[in-house]
């Protein structure tokens, strides 16, 4: 497990997506998952569960995060 | 598929599997529920962010957005009651602790609300409308909490009874202050301004009267001033540190108003310690932070400047109408031009070199001195020492100082000409008696007044100047060529006056003794043997002589005295005793300058050369008149009765004033004719205004002359009335 800022995204069938903090902060509903002032089991924990998002979905929702991070730089 | 099916086929919407559960939006409603009492209740760590976000997706995504929103609105408001019940329940000073500590907790579940409904936030809203969930959370907390009456009035109360008790000394908690007034403005502008501002003004506004009323009974101006500015200060500290920025003008404008505009008269005018006791005793700190306070209200500075306008003038005229001060001119200028330090101290000092106070210095100096008819010559007079004496030993620069403050009374004149006369008698008896201490400063003078008031002014003054210096050239020439002539006979030196440079004076008859006339013919032959066509005539009444004396007991000394008294000393080389009718009958000096001559010989005590019998002090024509044999004076140099200048007499001062009068005539007249030619046509109102427009450089026209000037010039056929309106004058080319 990398130890810099990473969160892990949970897809529906249990595949679990390991990124950067950064890239996951590019969606806004997760930022905002992650730095809600509430005590949320998402920001304790850092892992987020996307029930109804497929495996292959939330792999190229990840390939995005990280082209739009590229260039957006 | 075969080819001749040309029906149109339909691709049907990939319709998604709908749940249409009517319990559906029930229970997820109630999902989102519970979590929002849990986040109230602060125990929202159990929950998933994640599902109550897919939770409010699905309700918006299945056309349930409605419900959820008011049901999101009957849930806070319920939540927002509870807390406001809380809020009132605390006693005392938890009041505001109580309300500070709810708020923030509301913002924080607020925020959280808001993240989990994102995405009705940024969908639904927008079409159908509604308050997003943000500006929903305040405005529900605005109605519910602080607008609940007794909570509403409880805050105000307790607010302004912080400020209250802050003002009068005590110490209060500024942090929460602060966090309250941001509460009331974040929940809005209008909300800040009617539920707090409006009334804190309000009662400021009345705690300030109070206090300024208090104030301007117990103490003076000068106290009253330091604690307006200390309560202006303390005001501002107030603002910046828990109230929002925009209520500083306000407040400030509250402060001002009732304790320096209500009662700007009455501190002004305060007996022992208002504006006028301040300027004389020149408390410039005092001054200064008047004019700042006043500054801020309007009219303030009209107040001050009035005051100290009229107030100037008033000492001005005093200072014109008393008679001791007028005995002596040179001290009355000199006060002058003291006041006239004194408050332009004052106003760089005080007033911060505005420029509408130096105006009104100004105006006030103008008037005054004006006021006085006499003031141009005093002022000439004053120039006069200085340029004898005074500035004897003074480095450059002060001399230039002096000067310059000669030139601005001299530009408060309203009569200039008649300071030009007499600038050029006192000029022409210094010169002529060789008395000036620089000749740098009189040049520096001239120039001066050639700035300020043209060359026209100036050119005679110059020639003068010009005058003394060829005469130098021709003197020289003069001994050069005769030198040897001369021998041991009366050392000559002759100053030729141009006369219109000038001050005319009337040729006086003077036998001139016989060993001077024949000097003097040998120098008019030199003169007139260079320059041609010129006629010259002997200035007995303005000349000097040094005698060598031997008295009784052998004692010599060197009297310098007038020509005339040389004419009477030198009579007595031949007879012992005299009388007054023989020495006017052999001199032909007339009587009131021989008289006059006679008296500083005789009557004067140190200094009489010549004894009178009787011993009276006045000249009578049968007095006898005997060489003082046991004359003695401490020096070997004596001087006698010098022509100074001196104050004229009533009568001299009438016929001057009359010379001027003269003067102006023409001068009037001149202006008439320019203005006229280039008008051609002009009515009687518009050629008195061009006329004075025209002349006042100079010095103030009269309308009645101005009128008997135009009537003369209608005489001699310049002007012509028009014959249809009598007003109307025409030029006649």
């Amino acid at each position: 497990m990398k130890r810099k800022d990473t969160v892990k995204l949970i897809s529906a069938d249990e595949m679990e997506f390991v990124i950067d903090k950064d890239a996951a902060m590019v969606s806004q509903t997760i930022r905002n998952m992650l730095t809600s002032p509430g005590g949320f089991a998402e920001t304790e924990l850092g892992e987020v569960t996307f029930p109804e998002i497929s495996a292959v979905i939330l792999e190229k929702i990840c390939q995005y995060f990280y082209w739009a991070l590229q260039y957006s730089r | 598929m075969s080819a001749q099916k040309k029906k149109a086929f339909q691709i049907e919407e990939f319709k998604h599997r709908v749940v249409v559960d009517p319990k559906y939006a029930e229970k997820t409603w109630k999902i989102l529920e519970h979590a929002i009492h849990e986040i109230y209740n602060h125990n929202a760590s159990g929950l998933s962010f994640e599902e109550l976000y897919r939770n409010a997706y699905n309700m918006v995504l299945h056309k349930f957005g409605e419900k959820l929103y008011s049901g999101l609105v009957t849930t806070m408001t319920s939540h927002l009651k509870e807390i406001s019940n809380s809020i009132e329940a605390a006693q005392g000073g938890l009041f505001l602790d109580e309300l500070n500590r709810k708020w923030a907790e509301h913002n924080k579940a607020l925020q959280m609300i808001r993240d989990i409904l994102m995405y009705m936030d940024r969908t639904f809203i927008p079409n159908t409308h509604k308050t997003p969930v943000h500006e929903l959370g305040l405005n529900l907390w605005r109605d519910v909490v602080i607008h609940f009456h007794a909570i509403q009035s409880r805050l105000q109360a307790i607010l302004l009874e912080n400020v209250r008790r802050e003002r009068s000394g005590e110490v209060i908690d500024r942090g929460l202050m602060r966090s309250i007034t941001k509460m009331l403005m974040d929940l809005g502008p209008s909300v800040y301004q009617d539920d707090f501002e409006k009334h804190f003004l309000e009662v400021s506004a009345d705690f300030y009267r109070l206090e300024s009323q208090e104030f301007i009974e117990s103490c003076d101006c000068g106290e009253y001033l330091k604690k307006a500015e200390r309560r202006l200060n303390e005001e501002i500290e107030r603002v910046s540190h828990y109230l929002d920025t925009r209520s500083e003008v306000k407040i400030t404008n509250v402060v001002e108003t009732e304790m320096i505009e209500s009662h700007m008269h009455r501190l002004v005018q305060m007996e022992n310690s208002g504006l006028i006791n301040m300027i004389v005793d020149e408390k410039f700190e005092d001054l200064g932070r008047m004019y700042c306070l006043f500054r801020q209200v309007s009219n303030g500075l009209v107040l001050i400047r009035d005051v100290m306008t009229s107030f100037i003038r008033d000492t001005g005229k005093q200072l014109l109408t008393d008679p001791e001060r007028l005995k002596d001119p040179v001290d009355f200028v000199q006060h002058l031009l003291d006041l006239k330090d004194k408050y332009d101290k004052i106003i760089t000092s005080a007033f911060r070199n505005d420029k509408t106070f130096q105006n009104a210095l100004n105006s006030s100096f103008e008037y005054f001195i004006n006021l006085n008819s006499r003031s141009p010559e005093f002022i000439s007079l004053f120039v006069d020492d200085k340029l004898r004496k005074g500035l004897r030993g003074v480095t450059e620069e002060d001399v230039e100082l002096v000067l310059d403050k000669v030139m601005m009374l001299f530009r408060y004149l309203q009569e200039k000409d008649v300071f030009e006369k007499y600038y050029k008698q006192h000029l022409a008896k210094r010169l002529l008696s060789g008395k000036s201490v620089s000749d740098d400063a009189e040049r520096s003078l001239i120039v001066k007044l050639k700035t300020e008031c043209g060359y026209q002014f100036t050119s005679k003054l110059e020639g003068m100047f010009t005058d003394m210096k060829t005469s130098q050239d021709t003197m020289q020439g003069f001994h050069a060529s005769h030198g040897s002539d001369i021998g041991d006979g009366p050392m000559l030196s002759v100053q030729v006056l141009t006369t219109g440079s000038w001050p005319t004076q009337p040729i006086t008859t003077c036998n001139l003794p016989a060993e001077i006339l024949g000097i003097c013919e040998k120098f008019r032959n030199y003169y007139l043997g260079t320059h041609t066509g010129r006629r010259l005539s002997w200035q007995t009444n303005m000349g000097t002589a040094d005698l060598k004396a031997t008295f009784g007991k052998g004692q010599k000394h060197e009297l310098n005295v007038s020509t005339y008294q040389m004419c009477v000393l030198m009579l007595f080389n031949d007879a012992d005793r005299l009388s007054y009718k023989e020495i006017e009958q052999v001199t032909e000096i007339p009587t009131s300058d021989l008289k006059r001559c006679l008296q500083s010989l005789a009557c004067v005590k140190g200094k009489n050369v010549l004894r009178k019998e009787p011993m009276s002090k006045d000249i009578a024509d049968t007095d006898t008149f005997l060489f003082n044999d046991k004359y003695t004076s401490k020096f070997f140099k004596v001087k006698i009765g010098t022509v100074a200048a001196q104050r004229e007499s009533e009568p001299e001062n009438q016929e001057t004033r009359q010379r001027v009068e003269e003067d102006r005539k023409p001068q009037i007249e001149a202006a008439i004719v320019r203005i006229m030619k280039a008008r051609r046509v002009l009515d009687h109102n518009n050629i008195v205004a061009e006329v004075t427009k025209q002349l006042q450089s100079r010095f103030l026209p009269n309308p009645v002359v101005i009128k008997k000037r135009i009537e003369s010039l209608i005489e001699r056929e310049f002007l012509e009335r028009d014959k249809g309106d009598r007003k109307l004058y025409r030029y006649l080319a």
